[in-house]
């Protein structure tokens, strides 16, 4: 890549811009950290000229770039409406800097609520893989219980595994359980059609190809049957993880004593929106984290296909 | 009289396709010695295959029987390696993994490392030394069929089925495939050679490779003529196809074959 193809682009000149907002004078009646925001500005603008001095790849730094240039144009568009010309209300709309700093000086509360969070996300999903998929194999490939085993599944997925809220708190000891309860019951369902789904899938010649070899019964499960169904495995996964997150918030919102739902109802209910936005804007960093670790695992495991 | 390796004797196969059961092969009887290239050769809808996936032990037959050295045939067995067209090898294990894999199934006795190093052995044989860490999907088609082969030759079992193994192959890339498996088999005369069914629709491809042909007709499967063929060997194809013997050898094989379709159609102006 030439000189200009690399850092000469629109993004370093929204960067520019972004700084050049923060000359003019606050008209906000409340405190805006633009300094908190010219740190954080100033930081990602160093992370993106390094990393685009190292990628090789002409695509990726398209992708860094486009995505740095949405953050500075938000950043600008969000403290030209607050802090600059305060059209906002500025009780409900807290100025981007005043966010950061809140993030910088709640990030121990913040981390034990995600830590809480995730957990709990992570025993009820685990939980239910580690249930549905054996289970899904084991029943698909006893082709006799296949059909109506689709149908029950059918059943049991289409109803909103949120209604189970209500009762799993009479079921259950604790506001935890019925988190992992409800986690549970959200993935365990796509996670057992789409294995099953998969196990019906499989393509014959590769059974036979198997069978010719004389493989055992559980080799042909776990060795076979396993890894030929793994995609839909993954999209039954993928499914139950997005559903996860949203019914886990849900739940924290209702009765948890920790959680980021917890945070945001906790803080939104004292009328503390500069909280409530950060506590937002941190469960949508956690969820694509996840969301882009777990696909890495997925193309890592199914690295095969072609 | 020697026995054969394999026998098969008034084989019926019964197929059952949308609830109406149909006859695929019809009292099938031949024999395969000890160390000898078959082809079944047919015209599609023949139940070559079907033969094949008997002898294979996927399929149950209807009536008859079939004795492998003797001893009547019962499911699958890793006494026999398996070459399909598609999906031979495993797509999520590399094809060294494939093959150690096989090796495994049939040679239980052999550790692992020793099995690393046969499958390193036999990937050379096949001319896919260095592609052993690549997945079935990152190979081409005929590659797949070395590495199939280099499988079923690996297992060291005493009998090959091969299933149209080359069928979907490129004319050219078949050529080579044709040409490495007869070198493969026919060895240079230390080791006896493997009892070989192949499966195939085309006439040179079972001419060069094979000691006798079985042709089968259609509707249902029976044995039209079991022709014995009389090229000496070792063979090569240059050698072969020039000669005239090979052309009088091959218009018998066809008449064979497509006089019976001909009877068929109903009348004798079909052009081939």
């Amino acid at each position: 890549m030439t000189f200009a193809k690399r850092y000469l682009r629109v993004t370093h000149l929204l960067f520019v811009i972004l700084l050049l907002i923060q000359l003019l004078p606050d008209r906000s009646t409340k405190e805006v950290f633009t300094g908190s925001l010219l740190t954080f500005a100033v930081a990602a603008e160093v992370v993106v000229l390094a990393v685009s001095a190292f990628i090789k790849n002409e695509k990726s730094l398209a992708l860094l770039l486009d995505i740095a240039g949405f953050v500075y144009v938000v950043l600008s568009v969000w403290s030209l409406a607050t802090a600059k010309f305060n059209v906002l209300n500025d009780l409900l709309f807290p100025a981007p800097g005043k966010v950061i700093h809140q993030f910088v000086d709640d990030r121990d509360k913040i981390l034990v609520n995600v830590v809480s969070s995730l957990g709990t996300t992570l025993k009820g999903f685990l939980l239910a893989v580690v249930i549905a998929v054996p289970l899904g194999l084991f029943i698909g490939w006893s082709a006799r219980v296949g059909g109506a085993a689709t149908y029950i599944t059918k059943f049991f997925s289409s109803i909103p595994p949120i209604v189970y809220i209500p009762y799993g708190i009479a079921l259950l000891p604790t506001f935890k359980s019925v988190s992992v309860f409800v986690i549970f019951l959200a993935t365990f369902w796509p996670v057992f059609a789409g294995t099953m789904s998969g196990v019906l899938g499989v393509d014959k010649k590769i059974i036979d190809s198997a069978k010719v070899l004389n493989v055992g019964k559980a080799e042909m499960l776990f060795r076979v049957i396993l890894p030929a169904s793994l995609q839909q495995i993954f999209l039954g996964c993928n499914q139950g993880l997005s559903v996860s997150f949203i019914l886990l918030t849900s739940a924290e919102m209702i009765g948890a004593r920790d959680g980021m739902g917890y945070y945001v109802k906790y803080y939104s209910d004292f009328g503390d929106y500069t909280r409530t936005i950060t506590g937002l804007l941190v469960i949508g960093f956690v969820v694509i984290g996840v969301t882009f670790l777990f696909n890495k695992l997925q193309n890592r495991l199914l690295r095969w296909k072609a | 009289m020697t026995t054969n390796k394999i026998e098969i004797k008034d084989l019926t196969v019964n197929y059952t396709e949308n609830r109406r059961s149909f006859n695929a092969l019809h009292n099938v009887s031949f024999g395969v010695a000890d160390g000898e290239f078959v082809s079944v050769i047919g015209a599609s809808g023949c139940g070559k295959s079907t033969l094949l996936s008997v002898l294979e032990g996927l399929y149950a037959p209807a009536g008859g029987s079939v004795q492998i050295s003797g001893k009547e045939l019962h499911g699958t067995g890793t006494e026999r390696g398996v070459v399909f067209q598609h999906y031979s090898l495993f797509p999520w294990m590399t094809t060294k993994k494939n093959i150690e894999f096989g090796i495994k199934q049939a040679r239980r006795d052999i550790r692992r490392s020793e099995r690393a190093k046969i499958a390193d052995e036999y990937l050379n044989k096949v001319g896919l030394s260095g592609f052993g860490g690549k997945y079935p999907s990152q190979l081409s088609g005929g590659m797949q069929q070395r590495a199939a082969i280099a499988r079923a030759l690996a297992m060291d079992t005493e009998i090959l089925l091969m299933d149209e193994p080359f069928s979907a192959i490129d004319p050219k890339n078949r050529v080579i495939l044709q040409d490495l498996l007869l070198k493969l088999w026919e060895g240079d005369g230390t080791e006896p050679r493997k009892t070989v069914v192949f499966v195939t629709h085309d006439i040179d491809e079972a001419i060069l490779l094979s000691d006798k042909i079985v042709v089968l007709t259609a509707h249902p499967g029976t044995v039209n003529e079991v022709v014995n063929v009389p090229f000496d060997r070792p063979r090569r194809r240059d050698d072969l196809v020039k000669t005239e013997e090979y052309t009088r050898f091959r218009n018998r094989l066809l008449s064979l074959l497509y006089n019976d379709i001909a009877e068929r159609i109903g009348g004798d102006e079909v052009v081939l």
